[in-house]
């Protein structure tokens, strides 16, 4: 099996085509669907977060698809500038794609390093794609490595301790707009991951109100509860009183599933003079985003999106060079195991192929020498078994060299003359002679001519 | 006519000033875990406060001799040394509030550098012959203070603007991050405006008791009220005005109130530039009558 690994990421594409390449949980298994159906004999599965769109595929050596094929695949699924999907997309095989997605998984490739949310966006992903029926022993033996990997090296190196989350990322920004928050109003809009995750952050600090706005109203709640968000000063509000907590805030964070942003310039605009000229700091976490670039640009008012933490997050990660070259070598022996034991079952699967293969030759051989033997019509003399005999085990070891011999024909410019016979000296622990001279060939069978050619037809 | 007592302590704080520029700059650049320790800057700091003050008491009790302190520019400007070097160090010394020492040193290597020309080439004492000398002294003291606290209006301002243009252009926000945050620097300005408001009031009202008492002690004469060094003084004064209810207008907020901290500032400046000017004038005019009269 040859695994393979498509991916856009936010070091690769820009936040706008991350945004047309997202795919949500319904789509991701549509497209997953479709994907097996197009090439049944593959496994496959797709992570897509906010900063990456990957999708991942284990098929037969020779077998589509290819890479090209699954660039196609994502272009008419999600409608991008092709262009721009060629120029963006990443590709990875065999055991750099494995390596791609156990540091994907400990978070070594994630915007902010050690960022812990990706692991379970991991493992969505695989328990999606399960759920699919597109992942068989190749996905699933990646998937189980990469998840374990990730556990181990977090453990083991402490990268995910620290500031290692986007929220934690947004709350150093927001310091360098406010001196305290503790007489501060956070709005947060929507009731995600990132979002609890961004409160959990931001709560540390101490506003002085915590507000929380989703368009199912009783989501909000939900959450609001499950952080204990209690008092009057916090809690869960509804969704029409947006505009009026605009103008109260101070921090305004917005998650959502939108598919179009849902706070414009134009509905923004008549609040700024509501807000008396005070800062606004508003973080964008959604892709797609939920707010208006165009909101950045007017006064007092600071917003960034996923692409703006990147780019900052990017200047400290040197900081912890360290941290990451041990990450590096402990996923070094796991990525190790995990491909050796995916070759080793591909080893198995190949000698149980060849077995049958050779068995097949054997009992089409014994066939024929049984019809011959029958011939004979109780005429047979020792002599003329043991003729057939040696005709059988004559053409049973042509059919079998056939192929691989083939493989050596000297007039292919093209062939792998010396990887063969480097393979067939290891195989058959033949031992490299000097040139004999040529004995005598032995008497041909008198059926020889006509088996010779049958060679190629049963093979 | 140039003092040794005086002028060497000026230039020597000059070039300590500018050495702890330098550094302090290239503290700025390095990395938090690579930074250069603080003590060299702030060692220097301290040598010029000590520079400017023993200069400043020297001048007092060697020169002057009498019990009014400020009798010329060099004097107040040795005062603003002596008083902005120590908040400098202070504000060293607070977290996040370092990169703002970058935009208050080249005022105080600037002060200093007109101290030096101050005492070398252009010194020239006050007139205190007149028959309120405390007021004089007072109206001098509050100007030079207060101008202090424009000053450091002034730096909190240039350093908002380098800070809010970093945070809205999104570009080397991470260099921002060991600087005050745009909520602090606004407090400062604020505060700074306040210092500066209080004593320009006081040095208006000095000015104000000293020009509607005696016309022959000011170079304004009896139109005082039409001099452009009375309007530029109130301009400034109402610019501060503004600054310290700054969060009570909406309109300049921001940005805005960072440009008037440095408005302000520069129509001090200017206010200072007419008085020498002015001064000049009434002493050019006042030499060939005297020529006359002899």
């Amino acid at each position: 099996m040859r695994l393979l690994m498509l991916g856009f990421n936010h070091r690769t594409a820009p936040l706008e085509l991350r945004e047309a390449l997202a795919f949500d949980p319904g789509q991701a298994a549509s497209a997953i669907r479709e994907l097996r159906q197009a090439y049944p004999a593959s496994e496959c599965a797709l992570i897509s977060t906010c900063n990456r769109t990957e999708l991942y595929l284990a098929r037969p050596i020779h077998d589509p698809p290819t890479i090209e094929h699954l660039r196609d695949f994502v272009i008419q699924q999600t409608g991008a500038d092709a262009d721009a999907v060629h120029a963006a997309s990443i590709h990875r095989e065999q055991e750099e794609a494995a390596t791609h997605l156990f540091r994907v998984s400990s978070g070594l490739d994630s915007m902010v390093l050690g960022e812990p949310q990706v692991l379970g966006q991991v493992k969505r992903a695989y328990e999606l794609a399960d759920e699919c029926g597109a992942v068989g022993p190749i996905l699933h033996r990646l998937f189980h490595g990469a998840i374990t990997a990730s556990k181990s090296v977090r453990r083991q190196t402490g990268i995910d301790q620290g500031q290692t989350s986007v929220s934690s990322v947004a709350v150093s920004f927001a310091k360098n707009i406010f001196d305290h928050f503790s007489d501060k109003t956070v709005l947060a809009i929507g009731a995600g991951e990132m979002v609890k995750s961004a409160l959990a952050s931001l709560r540390r600090e101490n506003p002085k109100r915590l507000l929380l706005i989703n368009r199912t109203q009783q989501r909000a709640i939900d959450l609001a509860n499950q952080i204990e968000l209690t008092g009057s000063d916090h809690g869960a509000r509804a969704w029409e009183d947006m505009d009026s907590l605009l103008v109260k805030s101070d921090i305004v964070v917005s998650c959502t599933g939108s598919t179009e942003p849902i706070l414009t310039e134009q509905r923004f605009r008549p609040l700024l003079k509501k807000r008396r000229g005070r800062p606004l700091f508003m973080l964008d976490l959604a892709v797609p985003r939920d707010l208006d670039p165009k909101i950045g640009a007017l006064r007092n008012v600071y917003l960034y999106n996923l692409d703006d933490l990147q780019r900052t997050v990017q200047a400290t990660e040197s900081d912890r060079r360290e941290l990451v070259q041990e990450a590096e070598s402990l996923l070094k022996t796991h990525i190790e195991r995990c491909m050796g034991e995916i070759r080793h079952r591909d080893v198995g699967r190949l000698v149980k192929q060849l077995r049958q293969r050779l068995h097949d030759i054997a009992e089409q051989e014994q066939g024929r020498t049984a019809k011959k033997l029958a011939s004979l019509n109780g005429k047979s003399t020792e002599q003329a078994v043991e003729d057939l005999i040696a005709q059988h085990n004559h053409r049973l070891v042509n059919k079998i060299l056939h192929l691989p011999l083939s493989q050596l024909d000297r007039s292919d410019p093209d062939a792998a003359l010396g990887f063969y016979a480097a393979a067939l000296r290891r195989l058959f622990d033949l031992q490299d002679q000097p040139d004999m001279p040529p004995e005598e060939p032995a008497a041909a069978p008198q059926d020889e001519p006509a088996e010779r050619e049958n060679h190629g037809n049963s093979t | 006519m140039p003092e040794p007592a005086t002028s060497i302590p000026l230039i020597l704080a000059t070039v300590a000033s500018i050495v702890a520029m330098v550094l302090a700059v290239r503290r700025v650049r390095q990395s938090d875990e690579n930074a250069s320790p603080i003590w060299p800057i702030q060692s220097l700091l301290g040598f010029i406060t000590a520079l400017c003050l023993g200069a400043f008491i020297s001048r007092v009790v060697l020169i002057h001799q009498a019990w009014q302190p400020v009798q010329a520019h060099v004097d107040g400007l040795l005062l603003i040394g002596v008083l902005l070097a120590p908040a400098i160090i202070y504000i060293q010394s607070r977290p996040r509030l370092f990169g703002l020492s970058l935009f208050a040193m080249p005022l105080l290597v600037l002060i200093l550098l007109w101290g030096v020309c101050a005492t070398m080439w252009t010194y020239r004492p006050f007139n205190l012959d007149s028959f309120a000398p405390a007021w004089t002294v007072f109206h001098l003291s509050v100007t030079y203070i207060g101008l202090l606290g424009c000053a450091l209006g002034a730096a909190c301002g240039a350093m908002y603007l380098f800070v809010q243009g970093r945070l809205k252009t999104k570009n080397g926000i991470s260099k921002v991050s060991s600087m005050a945050s745009l909520e602090t620097l606004e407090t400062l300005i604020v505060r700074a405006a306040t210092l500066g408001f209080v004593l320009l009031t006081l040095s208006l009202i000095s000015g104000l008791v000293m020009v509607t008492q005696s016309e022959k002690i000011t170079s304004l004469g009896k139109a005082w009220w039409s001099s452009p060094k009375i309007w530029l003084a109130v301009s400034a004064w109402v610019v501060y005005a503004i600054l310290i209810n700054v969060r009570s207008f909406s309109t300049v907020r921001g940005r805005r109130a960072a440009w008037l901290a440095i408005a302000g500032l520069v129509l001090v400046l200017a206010t200072y530039g007419t008085v020498e000017a002015l001064d000049r004038t009434q002493q050019d005019a006042d030499t060939p009558r005297a020529q006359e009269a002899d």
